[in-house]
């Protein structure tokens, strides 16, 4: 892995980022996303990946990649949650490309990695079935030998990014286990479904599999260890887009406290809301702490937990942070945070949806002692 | 190039290890063995107390002599002349061995008014404290709080008139930890009713054996006596203990306050942290046969991520510390999270055992964890209550504006005289 950046270097990448996605994916351009239910900006992505590099940050050098690690990505992702960017990035660079990664398969990581670190290929990773948990127990999607390669079968009901990727990368069962499949997105056999989402700034899908060829990833029934590793990292990098969102939803309400004034002052000078500030402002400390120790064990840093705690603490933590800071947020702003034309709910959107996406508390919860041993 | 650094450490353990012994991994309790005491606060006989406070100073002397008494302190005052890195490693050094506790001498004399001394005294008053303070031999309490001035510190009422080269000072004290242990007590007393409330304050250091000094312990609602009042009578105090200038007093007080936030927020350790340990609950629900419900399961993993993600706050603020940056808002923080933690701790706990919390049916583990119960509300008020550390990050870390209050110009007099009830 390339050498961690210094603290100078990060700030220096989150103001790029941060200036970046305010002139690209400003508020106009994310209403814009939300009002008519537009793709994805192909442009602002493209730029993304031409100008800044952010496709290949945390990708393999050896597959076009930067060879950076998670403290690098948090950085990004922090920005990315801040600004509520609509994109297929968590899908394709956190999901997906993890997932080639982890397979060990260099074959399929030659051929996809270098063209998503370019930005060339969008790609989703299909793995929730019947409850949406990542439980591998519950895939029931089936994979059948068929003319020298796979045939699968099945649904898969809630895939980030499903409808739009180009490539699907899907867990399904064999004889051997739990594996990993690739599928281009525009095969035949492959029906997609947009679906209407809570937050609508993350795109979802239904993928229905009737006889769909695939390739292989990795070896036959080895993908319980990728799907854990995958949710480990997807865990670690929501925590960090949690973040940014709460720390956006903060600084609105403190903005928003200092100018509005009822009773002839400042709503912030009364301790009612204060106070509400003050609670936002230790969970996202604490909501910052735990994301950035996650990050840490991610890449491996000396001294950080095992990865498998530290995303589970992280998840628990930065999801109660983003869905507190979401809900007071539109509290402070009273009846202008109920109006669709401000963002305040767009924030409530992602914080739910993020908290739940991967199983919801309950599921979280107890995948947090399975990690711990109890 | 040696590090200096390992320079420091191998000393350091040179000196541990022929005066203690190791530690030994294990927590200090455990579930189903020895004692079951979940105590936040000490419930001590006087002569078990005074014991240990003996064993504190014996333990402060023999570091002091050694050099790691004030390892961070100036040379000219019995200090190492170091820096709070070594400080810090020599404490993460020394919490590998079973020492004294010698909280009732660091936590609030060494910690937050010897730093004040430092600053503010005079070099007499510095000669004259400083190393007996760091040397065990003095111990320092803080005369701060009073009946009508606890969240409103800048309040006091006890009054210091001057009488020639010396001061006279009359007044009532209260929740005054560890003032049954010590020798000098450091004061504000109001000055000046004619200035400001912040404007006629004066800070000075009393000794607590002069004439008039009364100590009375009070029994708090857990059931021990570890505050107490702190009454002053006509007690005589030299102009040459004053800290800082004649009115400059809250200036001074921010000085040991900055110093109370750090240390209230500290890491967690000792029994309590044990106790609210994922093995001691997991031992808890086991022998209460709830490992297995859902709803208890999902209570202690909410529990346990908070907790563990407060420790990697600690833990990066002091990495932070450690590479030389400035002390930012995580100590209040912590703070916040550690008085959340263990309430939220000793309810789940209570939840878990149930009717066996309402009265001491003598099994093991049970009644035990009425006195954390008992002592968990005390931690959202010492050290600055919540709801004024909630306005502090507020004004501070936010700038949201301050509430509207008196004009700040007004003599302290008139605010006292259009409070209902208060006294000039």
């Amino acid at each position: 892995m390339t050498e961690p950046i210094g603290q100078e270097e990060l700030d220096e990448l989150r103001t790029g980022v941060r200036d970046f996605l305010a002139a690209k994916a400003g508020e106009e351009q994310l209403h814009h996303v939300v009002d008519t239910d537009a793709a994805y900006d192909d442009a602002v992505w493209a730029q993304m990946a031409e100008q800044l590099g952010l496709m290949a940050l945390v990708l393999p050098a050896e597959h076009g990649g930067d060879g950076y690690g998670f403290a690098e990505l948090r950085v990004v992702l922090e920005e990315m949650g801040r600004a509520l960017l609509p994109s297929a990035f968590l899908s394709t660079v956190v999901m997906a490309a993890s997932a080639l990664v982890r397979s060990g398969d260099e074959e399929a990581q030659a051929a996809h990695l270098p063209s998503i670190a370019a930005g060339k290929t969008t790609a989703a990773l299909a793995v929730a079935e019947r409850s949406g948990s990542w439980a591998v127990e519950e895939i029931a999607t089936t994979a059948e030998r068929a003319d020298g390669g796979w045939a699968l079968t099945g649904t898969k009901p809630l895939v980030v990014d499903g409808a739009t990727a180009d490539l699907l990368l899907v867990a399904a069962r064999t004889p051997a286990g739990p594996s990993l499949f690739a599928v281009p997105g525009d095969t035949a056999g492959l029906t997609r479904v947009p679906l209407r989402a809570l937050d609508p700034t993350r795109k979802m899908a239904r993928l229905v599999f009737d006889g769909t060829p695939a390739l292989l990833v990795g070896r036959e029934g080895a993908a319980r260890d990728v799907v854990e590793h995958v949710l480990d990292l997807t865990a670690t990098a929501l925590a960090a887009e949690q973040v940014g969102g709460a720390r956006a939803c903060l600084e609105a309400s403190a903005a928003y406290a200092r100018e509005r004034r009822q009773f002839g002052r400042a709503i912030g000078s009364f301790q009612a809301i204060k106070h509400k500030c003050a609670d936002m402002f230790t969970r996202l400390q604490l909501a910052q702490a735990a994301a950035a120790e996650a990050a840490d064990a991610a890449g491996g840093l000396p001294g950080a937990p095992p990865l498998g705690v530290a995303a589970a603490v992280a998840h628990s933590v930065c999801s109660e942070a983003y869905v507190f800071a979401a809900a007071e947020n539109i509290q402070v702003h009273g009846g202008i945070g109920f109006t669709w034309e401000h963002p305040a709910h767009l924030y409530y959107r992602r914080a739910k949806a993020s908290q739940l996406l991967l199983g919801g508390p309950a599921v979280y919860h107890e995948r947090l002692l399975q990690r711990l041993g109890v | 190039m040696p590090d200096p650094m390992d320079d420091f450490l191998r000393s350091a353990r040179a000196f541990l290890d022929a005066n203690a012994e190791p530690r030994g991994g294990g927590p200090e309790i455990e579930w189903g063995s020895g004692s079951d005491r979940v105590a936040y606060f000490s419930a001590d006989l006087p002569d078990v107390a005074a014991q240990k406070v003996r064993a504190a100073r014996a333990w402060q002397r023999r570091r002091y002599e050694a050099g790691f008494g004030w390892i961070s302190g100036p040379a000219e005052y019995g200090g190492a002349g170091l820096g709070s890195l070594h400080e810090l490693a020599y404490a993460a050094t020394e919490a590998e061995y079973a020492v004294p506790d010698t909280g009732v001498l660091s936590v609030i004399g060494l910690g937050m008014i010897g730093p004040t001394i430092l600053t503010h005294g005079t070099p007499e008053i510095r000669d004259r404290y400083l190393p007996s303070m760091y040397r065990g031999d003095t111990i320092a309490c803080q005369l701060f709080s009073e009946p009508g001035a606890g969240s409103d510190l800048a309040g006091v009422e006890a009054r210091a008139e001057r009488d020639g080269d010396t001061w006279v000072v009359t007044g009532q004290k209260v929740w005054t930890s560890i003032a049954q242990h010590a020798d000098i007590g450091m004061a504000l007393c109001r000055t000046d009713p004619d200035k400001p409330k912040h404007k006629g304050i004066t800070a000075f250091l009393v000794d607590l054996t002069a004439p008039g000094v009364e100590v009375r312990p009070l029994r708090q609602m857990s059931g021990g006596a570890e505050f107490n009042e702190v009454f002053l009578t006509d007690v005589v105090v030299p102009d040459d203990h004053r800290l800082g200038a004649v009115d400059d007093g809250w200036r001074v007080a921010l000085t040991t306050l900055m110093n109370e936030r750090a240390t209230v927020g500290g890491g967690h350790s000792g029994p309590v942290a044990d106790a609210l340990s994922l093995p001691f609950l997991v031992g808890l629900l086991t022998a209460n046969g709830r490992l297995a419900d859902p709803a208890i399961r999902r209570e202690l993993a909410a529990l346990h991520a908070a907790q563990t993600a407060t420790d990697y706050l600690n833990r990066q603020a002091q990495r932070r510390l450690q590479a030389g940056q400035h002390p930012g808002p995580e100590a209040s923080v912590s703070k916040l999270m550690y008085a959340q933690n263990l309430t939220r701790g000793a309810h789940f706990a209570a939840d878990v055992v149930g009717p066996k919390l309402v009265a001491d049916t003598g099994e093991w583990g049970t009644f035990a964890w009425s006195e954390l119960l008992l002592s968990v509300p005390a931690l959202r008020i010492l050290g600055g209550t919540e709801e004024i550390m909630k306005n502090i990050l507020a004004e501070r870390v936010l700038g949201l504006p301050k509430e509207p209050g008196v004009d700040p110009s007004t003599p302290f007099r008139e605010l006292r005289r259009s409070d209902a009830g208060g006294a000039a």
